[in-house]
């Protein structure tokens, strides 16, 4: 497709991570390999629990993986960088900063804020949200905060783009703009992009491959290529061939979400049995 | 507390600039707290009433009326001027004192973890012990001058400051620290972009209680030995029986405290514009 021969962008080598803590420990992820090409735009799906913010957390740094390691541009990954743009599942805005100032977070930690002023502007009336640059945060709705996360994330040109479910608070209306927005970003920008999502149709329009993830430890449990055509337009969403791979993808995960709500049951039963009242 | 709807009142609903604004202002200031000051009228004439004519002894109780001619009487004099400046001077100082030192060390033990193991046994210790007991003491050390006051007024007021510094600084909202550190915030960088910034409310706070217990312990160092100041001031008044007097030490102190607070809170919102403001 789109990526032909480009090289490695980005690849974990068995990533696993144990998280450590009073209830004991947790498996949020093992043994995971595959590595994605420079300019490849690439969805993660799976139930919900079964590690992909975990997934992304260790691709940006913010977390070191128990096992394994992170590669980019086949340098292992020790820490955050701006080369590498996060956007947050939760809104993260800093209160007490502007909505301009916010998006300008990462030209202020680079120390070269005048330089992207201009650039901060683009990306905010990019996201439709011209006009309230001197807004707080919480003078924003929920579905605006998100918006802004997207143009923080943008706006320093990060060479690798993680995403965590960003247009979960986003009305279905807006998110299709957002989904057209981004994909028309991603093709001027060719930027390489992880997409953490639960809504398997915008993975599907959106990606060039999708990573399902299972649950309990997380697993990548198969990489379902894309085939459709590009430039793809909505119009896409309602073919036949959409409709299939949707459903391909849906029956992959449907077990694992079945499993992952029984196993959770049963965690329940066991800690209310185990603990004497 | 009617003080802190004063400064809402006069920040949000800024009057336009003009001749008669600030007449308007005052207007507004009124109206907002008709309640507030017809409650103060209203004691302040029943406590005239029983002055005069239910407990009419002036030892017991001084009418509003007396109090209000005996600061008179004492302004003229200048002696209220000096007792205000001896204790304004302790208190500004003691104050000043305790906030730099208290944001240092809280910041320290904020920062580091092996500061905090050091100090915290002491800060929590400290923090409930009512120091101005041993106030004799600092007097015998330190002598009848300024100096056993303001230090006096450290200790006592320090240790608020410390902790909400302290605390401020610890409890910050890790998905906000996170999103800086995406782009690779050094530890300094996250100190002034994240963890100051979201501890300034707990930082006023802190000013806050510092502001009362300091102002307590102005009073209390110079009931303990002092030469002039507005508790010296209350406590010869009491020894020779005169309650006008002693009570225009009360008023002057209780005007202090307000105003104070309202400066501080005007600070507040000076510093911090995202807040929500009821
Ligand atoms: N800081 C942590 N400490 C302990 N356990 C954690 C921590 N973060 C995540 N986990 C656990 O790791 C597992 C994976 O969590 P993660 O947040 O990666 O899931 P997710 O796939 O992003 O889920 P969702 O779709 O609901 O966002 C979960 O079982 C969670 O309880
Ligand atoms: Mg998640």
């Amino acid at each position: 497709m789109s990526v032909g021969n480009a090289p490695v962008k980005l690849s974990v080598e068995g990533l696993s991570k144990v998280y450590e803590s009073r209830q004991g420990s947790t498996v949020a992820l093992e043994d995971v390999s595959w590595s994605v090409n420079e300019g490849e735009f690439i969805s993660v799906v799976g139930a919900s629990g079964c590690g992909k913010t975990t997934m992304l957390r260790m691709l940006a740094g913010l977390i070191l993986p128990t096992d394994g390691r992170v590669l980019l541009n086949g340098d292992v990954v020790r820490g955050p960088s701006a080369d590498r743009g996060f956007v947050f599942q939760q809104d993260a805005l800093l209160p007490w900063r502007t909505l301009l100032d916010n998006v300008l977070i990462g030209p202020d930690v680079m120390g070269r804020r005048s330089e992207f002023v201009e650039e901060a502007k683009r990306y905010i009336s990019l996201v439709g949200l011209d006009g309230f640059d001197s807004y707080y945060p919480h003078e924003l709705s929920g579905g605006m905060r998100q918006r802004v996360n997207l143009a923080r994330a943008l706006v320093v040109d990060p060479e690798v783009l993680l995403m965590d479910e960003p247009f979960a608070a986003l009305d279905s209306q807006t998110r299709e703009v957002m989904q057209a927005e981004l994909i028309n970003i991603w093709d001027q920008a060719r930027k390489t992009v992880m997409f953490v999502t639960h809504q398997i149709d915008e993975a599907v329009f959106l990606s060039d491959r999708v990573f399902v993830l299972s649950p309990r430890p997380g697993r990548l449990r198969q990489i379902v290529d894309i085939d459709l055509q590009r430039p793809r337009d909505l119009g896409v969403k309602r073919t036949a061939r959409f409709a299939e791979v949707v459903d391909q993808i849906w029956k992959l995960i449907e077990e694992e979400v079945r499993a992952g709500i029984a196993e959770e049951l049963r965690d329940a039963k066991r800690q209310r049995e185990g603990v004497p009242e | 507390m009617s003080n802190q709807t004063a400064t809402v009142a006069t920040t949000t609903h800024k009057p336009p600039s003009g001749q008669k604004s600030w007449l308007r202002g005052v207007w507004h200031f009124l109206y907002q707290h008709r309640r507030g000051a017809g409650s103060l009228v209203f004691v302040l004439v029943a406590l005239e009433i029983v002055a005069r004519y239910i407990i009419d002894n002036q030892l017991f109780l001084a009418s509003p009326t007396r109090v209000y001619q005996a600061g008179v009487a004492l302004g003229r004099s200048g002696e209220l001027w000096t007792h205000i400046y001896t204790s304004g001077i302790e208190f500004i100082l003691g104050f000043a004192i305790a906030s730099v030192v208290g944001i240092a060390i809280g910041a320290l033990m904020g920062l580091s973890t092996t500061v905090r193991a050091y100090l915290e046994p002491w800060v929590s210790a400290l923090y409930a012990t009512p120091i101005i007991a041993i106030g004799p003491l600092f007097i015998l050390w330190f002598g009848l001058g300024i100096t056993s006051k303001v230090l006096l007024v450290v200790v006592t007021a320090i240790f608020p400051v410390i902790i909400n510094t302290h605390v401020g600084l610890t409890n910050v909202d890790q998905s906000l620290h996170e999103s800086v550190r995406s782009f690779g915030a050094s530890k300094w960088q996250l100190f002034r972009m994240v963890r100051l910034p979201s501890s300034l409310p707990f930082l006023v706070a802190g000013e806050r209680l510092a502001v009362a217990r300091a102002l307590v312990g102005v009073v209390v160092a110079e009931l303990f030995g002092a030469r002039a100041g507005l508790g010296y001031l209350i406590l010869v008044s009491a020894q020779t029986f005169n309650t006008a007097n002693l009570f225009v030490g009360v008023i002057v102190l209780a005007g202090s405290g307000v105003i104070a607070m309202a400066v501080l809170q005007r600070l507040e919102y000076r510093l911090s514009p995202w807040r929500v403001r009821e």
